[in-house]
C-alpha cells in the first residue's frame, strides 16, 4: 500500500528518520525498567553507599542485555510473545501460572507508577488529584486509539525525558576518580544493609514484564528475521542506554548526598537533593520521574494485556481497534483504571499493592529461564540459536539474576513473619 | 478490485461459525462421545480387560485430505521409554485411557509419516485457522469421536472454560466442556510435512476466503506457521492476498522468503503493488529479486521503481489496453474480453499513429459500439484525463475530484501513455494504515 505522505520527506530528513526508526521496542522496555520504584532505589543506592555500588551496575548490564537481546530475537524469529511459546513450548499450566502472578505483580507496578506521576506533578504544586486521571486518560488513548508505531513514537518522547538525569550527574559535580575506580573494581561492603539493596538493585534492573514487552512489541511492529540486525542494535543499546541512565542517577545523587542513608521514594530523592545540589537538580529528578513514570504506566500494563491474551490464545495487538481485540484492550483499560485510582486512595491500599510486586521475584527465574531454554533450541531459532559462547554467558546471568530475585522473595516473606 | 464480494459482517461470521458447531453438537449422542485429548494424556493404556502397561504420551492422527483426520496410532510412555501403538492394535478410546486389543505388540519408537501429526505436540495449544470464523485461533483442547472406521479428530475447543478445565486437578481434566466447538472441517491446521494430498483439501477450504480475509490471517500468524499457509496457496491467490497485506508485514514477509519464490509472487501481484513491495529493498536485495525473475516481468517493474512513490508514476499500473486509430472496434472488443483483470481496465486508450494520446475511451462505451466501427469513430471531443508520469500525488487527486473519472492516464512527456492510475488507489494511499481492511469491513 502506497503512503504518500510519509515519502514525500527529503532524502536527509529520512536518513535521520531510519536512524530513529532503529530505536523501538528495546529503548522503550529497557527504559521503562527505570521506573518511579527503580529511580527511588538507584537514588537510594546512591545516597547510601555512594559510588560502592557502580561495579554491580556493570554486571546487571551484562545481564540485562543478554536477557533482553535473546527476548527480541525469540520474538523476531517465532512470530509469536514469550508467553505464547511457553504454552505452545511447555506447558499450558506453567504459561497460566506465570501470567496469573505477572497481572497481580503488574497490578501492583501499575499502582507506583501512578503514584509516581503524582508525587512527580506535587514536587511542581501541582495536585494529583488533578494530574493522575489526566495522566490516566491521555496514556490510555494513545494506546488504545492510536497504532503501534503512533504509540511507540510517544513513548521514545518520554524516554527522552531520561537525559534529565546526566545533566543532574554533571551539575552535581562528582569526583570522577572515585567514579572510576569503583566502576572497574568491586568495592561491596559486607553489611545486610548492602545485600538487601544490590538485590534491590538487581530485581528493579531486570523485571519480566521487561521481557515480555520486548517480544510481544517484536512481533507487534513485524520485526522479523531480515530486520533482526537492527532490532538486535535497538534492544542491546536499550538496555544499555538505560542502565547508563540508571548510573548517573546513583551517581548524581552519591555526589551530593552520598552517605545520607536510604532514600523511599524517588520524590523524596528529589526534596533531599534540592538543598545540596540547587533547584536544578531538583526539577530535573522531577522531570525525569515523570517521564520514567509515564513510560511504565503504559508500557507495564500492555505487557499485562499481552501476557494474558497470549495465554489464553487470543493474542491481538496495539495496533487493532477495541472490537477487535477487546480482551486485549479491557485488560489494559481495567489496569490503567485500578492503577490510578488506587494511586489516589489515602491509606494502606497503595502499600499492600506494591508489596505485591513480591511476585516478581517469584515469576523472574521462572521467565529467565524459559527464555534461556528456548533461546538454546535449535528446532525454534534454527541458525539464530544461541552460541556456545553465549550460551554460557547467558546461563551464569539467568542463575544469578534468579538466584537474586529468589533472595528478595525469601527476605519479604521472612520480613512478614517477622524473622530477619 | 472493483468487484469484490462483500465482506461478511461479524454477525454472519459468527453465525456461520455457530451453526458448524450446532450441527457438530446437536447430535447429545455425539456431544457424550466426545472425548477430550487434554484429558486423555497422561491416562492409562491398558491391555483390554488387563494390566497398565504405561501412560498415554500423544495421539497421532493423519491429514488425509478428508474432513475429520483418522488417529493412526498413539505414543505411550513406558517407564522412561516412548513408544508407538499402531491404531489396528488400539480397541478402545474412552475418557480412563485406552485400551490395546492383546498384550502382544512391539514397542517401537514413533516415526512420522509424511501428514502424520502429534496432535498433543503440534496441535494443542498452537496456532490453527478458523476457515468460517475467519481468524487465528489457539486449541484449547480437541476431540475426538469414534466414526464408523475407527477414532477421528472431529473438533476443535478455543473456550476459556477448556482452559481453566485444564489448570484443574486431573480428574476434571477427562469431561469435555465443549463451550465454544469448532468443526474440525473448518479448520487449517499447520505443523505437518507438505504432502501432495494435503493440499487438495487445504486449497478447497481457504479459497472460501477473501484475500483480504487471508491477508489478517497472515498477519496474526506465527512466522512458520505464516510461511506454511503462503506455501498452501496457489501462486495467484497468495499475490491477492499479498496486495492486501500491510506495507510492513509485507515487506517482513518478502525479506524471509527465497528471493525465487519473492520473484513468482511478485510476477503474479498487480505491476504497482509490486512495485511499491519491491521499493523499500536496498540495492543487493533487488539484484536477487530482478535476477530470479522473467525478463517480462522484471522489464514492467523496473520503469515503475524510476518513479517516487508519490508521483504519479510511483502509483501507476503499467497493465495497460492500448487501441490505434485505425482499429476495428471488434478486434478491441475481443482483447478486452482475453484480459485477465477486466474489471481492472477501466478504459481503452486510443493512440494515434505516433502513439500518442488521443482519447481515453470507457469499456462500456467500447462495448456497446458497433463493432463494424474504427476505433477513431469513438474518438470524444473531449480531452482525454491524463497526468504526466512526474506529476505529483496530490495533481492526481485533482484530477480525478474535478473530473469525477474513476482513472487517471498516466503519460510521459510526449503524450504516450504509460500506466494508469485507478480511483481505488488512490483511495489507498489517501487513506492512513488499515484503511484497506477498515474500508471492506465498513461497507458491508
Amino acid at each position: 500500500m502506497i503512503q504518500p505522505f510519509t515519502r514525500l520527506v527529503g532524502r536527509r530528513r529520512r536518513r535521520v528518520v531510519a536512524l530513529l526508526a532503529i530505536l523501538g521496542p528495546g529503548v522503550i522496555a529497557a527504559n521503562a525498567g527505570n521506573d518511579a520504584g527503580g529511580i527511588a532505589t538507584y537514588a537510594s543506592a546512591g545516597a547510601q553507599f555512594a559510588y560502592r555500588t557502580l561495579f554491580l551496575m556493570v554486571l546487571v548490564t551484562v545481564a540485562l542485555v543478554v536477557v533482553q537481546e535473546m527476548s527480541a530475537r525469540l520474538g523476531a524469529y517465532s512470530g509469536e510473545g514469550l508467553v505464547s511459546l511457553i504454552r505452545e513450548q511447555f506447558s499450558l499450566r506453567i504459561a497460566s501460572f506465570a501470567v496469573v502472578c505477572l497481572v497481580v505483580a503488574n497490578l501492583g507496578l501499575v499502582v507506583s507508577e501512578f503514584a509516581g506521576i503524582g508525587a512527580g506533578f506535587e514536587l511542581f504544586g501541582v495536585s494529583r488529584y488533578l494530574a493522575v486521571p489526566i495522566a490516566a486518560v491521555v496514556i490510555w488513548a494513545v494506546v488504545v486509539l492510536g497504532t503501534y508505531r503512533y504509540a511507540e513514537r510517544v513513548f521514545l518522547l518520554l524516554s527522552v525525558a531520561f537525559l534529565a538525569y546526566p545533566v543532574a550527574l554533571i551539575l552535581g559535580s562528582p569526583d570522577w576518580g572515585q567514579v572510576a575506580s569503583n566502576t572497574v573494581l568491586p568495592h561491596f561492603v559486607a553489611s545486610h544493609g548492602f545485600l538487601v539493596l544490590a538485590v534491590a538493585l538487581v530485581g528493579t534492573t531486570i523485571t519480566p514484564y521487561m521481557q515480555l514487552y520486548q517480544a510481544a512489541a517484536v512481533v507487534d511492529r513485524g520485526i522479523g528475521p531480515d530486520d533482526y540486525p537492527r532490532e538486535r542494535l535497538d534492544s542491546v543499546g536499550g538496555a544499555i542506554f538505560a542502565n547508563l541512565i540508571s548510573v548517573c542517577i546513583i551517581i548524581a545523587t552519591a555526589a551530593a548526598i552520598g552517605g545520607h542513608g536510604p532514600l523511599a521514594s524517588a520524590d523524596q530523592a528529589a526534596r533531599a537533593l534540592e538543598p545540596v545540589a540547587g533547584s536544578g537538580a531538583f526539577a530535573l529528578f522531577a522531570v525525569g520521574l515523570l517521564g520514567a513514570s509515564a513510560l511504565a504506566a503504559a508500557v507495564v500494563p500492555l505487557s499485562t494485556a499481552y501476557g494474558l491474551t497470549e495465554a489464553v490464545g487470543a493474542e491481538r495487538s496495539v495496533s487493532r481497534r477495541i472490537s477487535e481485540a477487546p480482551l486485549f484492550v479491557g485488560l489494559f483499560t481495567v489496569q490503567v483504571a485500578v492503577g490510578a485510582a488506587v494511586a489516589l486512595i489515602p491509606g494502606n491500599l497503595i502499600k499492600l499493592l506494591i508489596n505485591t510486586q513480591i511476585l516478581n521475584g517469584v515469576i523472574t527465574p521462572i521467565i529467565l529461564a524459559f527464555i534461556l531454554v528456548l533461546a538454546n533450541r535449535r528446532s525454534l531459532l534454527g541458525d539464530a540459536v544461541n552460541s556456545p559462547r553465549f550460551r554460557a554467558v547467558a546461563t551464569v546471568s539467568v542463575v544469578g539474576v534468579s538466584a537474586l530475585a529468589l533472595t528478595v522473595v525469601a527476605q519479604t516473606v521472612l520480613g512478614w513473619l517477622g524473622v530477619g | 478490485m472493483a468487484r469484490r464480494p462483500s465482506f461478511p459482517s461479524p454477525t454472519a461470521l459468527r453465525r456461520r461459525r455457530d451453526r458448524r458447531a450446532e450441527r457438530l453438537l446437536a447430535n447429545r449422542a455425539v456431544a457424550n462421545a466426545l472425548v477430550s485429548l487434554a484429558g486423555l494424556v497422561g491416562r492409562p493404556v491398558r491391555i483390554s480387560g488387563g494390566s497398565e502397561v504405561g501412560r498415554l504420551a500423544d495421539l497421532v492422527a493423519r491429514w488425509d485430505g478428508q474432513p475429520y483426520p483418522p488417529i493412526t496410532g498413539a505414543v505411550l510412555r513406558v517407564g522412561r521409554r516412548l513408544a508407538y501403538v499402531p491404531a489396528e492394535q488400539i480397541a478402545d478410546v474412552n475418557r480412563a485411557g485406552i485400551e490395546l486389543r492383546s498384550a502382544r505388540f512391539s514397542l517401537r519408537e514413533f516415526d512420522r509419516r509424511p501428514g502424520e501429526v502429534l496432535l498433543a505436540g503440534d496441535v494443542l495449544d498452537h496456532q490453527l485457522v478458523d476457515v468460517d470464523g475467519v481468524r487465528v485461533v489457539r486449541a484449547s483442547d480437541l476431540y475426538l469421536a469414534r466414526v464408523v472406521d475407527g477414532w477421528r479428530l472431529v473438533g476443535v475447543d478455543v473456550g476459556y472454560q477448556s482452559l481453566l478445565r485444564r489448570l484443574g486437578p486431573t480428574r476434571w481434566r477427562a469431561r469435555p466442556t465443549p463451550d465454544r466447538v469448532i468443526d474440525w472441517a473448518a479448520i487449517q491446521p499447520f505443523g505437518v510435512d507438505p504432502g501432495p494430498i494435503r493440499l487438495r483439501r487445504e486449497n478447497r477450504e481457504l479459497s472460501r476466503l477473501h484475500p483480504s480475509e487471508l491477508a489478517d490471517i497472515l498477519e496474526e500468524l506465527g512466522r512458520t506457521e505464516r510461511h506454511e499457509l503462503l506455501d498452501t496457496l496457489e501462486p495467484d491467490s497468495a499475490a491477492d492476498v499479498l496486495e492486501e497485506m500491510e506495507p510492513d508485514e509485507l515487506r517482513t514477509l518478502l525479506r524471509d522468503l527465497p528471493p525465487a519464490r519473492v520473484a513468482q509472487l511478485l510476477g503474479a501481484m498487480e505491476p504497482d503493488e509490486a512495485a511499491d513491495a519491491l521499493r523499500d529493498l536496498d540495492d543487493d536485495e533487488l539484484h536477487e529479486v530482478f535476477s530470479a525473475m522473467t525478463p517480462a516481468v522484471a522489464s514492467q517493474l523496473r520503469p515503475l521503481l524510476a518513479f517516487p512513490e508519490s508521483t504519479a508514476g510511483g502509483l501507476m499500473t503499467t497493465r495497460l489496453l492500448v487501441a490505434r486509430c485505425d482499429d476495428r472496434v471488434a478486434d478491441v472488443q475481443a482483447e478486452v474480453s482475453r484480459a485477465d483483470d477486466r474489471h481492472d481496465l477501466a478504459a481503452v486508450v486510443a493512440v494515434d499513429d505516433d502513439g500518442r494520446v488521443i482519447d481515453d475511451i470507457p469499456v462500456v462505451d467500447l462495448l456497446v459500439a458497433d463493432p463494424d466501427q474504427r476505433v477513431e469513430e469513438l474518438v470524444s471531443e473531449t480531452e482525454p484525463i491524463t497526468v504526466l508520469a512526474t506529476a505529483p500525488f496530490s495533481d492526481v487527486v485533482d484530477r480525478l475530484i474535478d473530473t469525477r473519472h474513476t482513472s487517471v492516464l498516466v503519460v510521459d512527456d510526449d503524450q504516450r501513455p504509460m500506466g494508469r492510475i485507478l480511483a481505488d488507489d488512490v483511495i489507498d494511499a489517501l487513506v492512513p494504515t488499515r484503511g484497506r481492511h477498515r474500508l471492506h469491513v465498513r461497507h458491508s
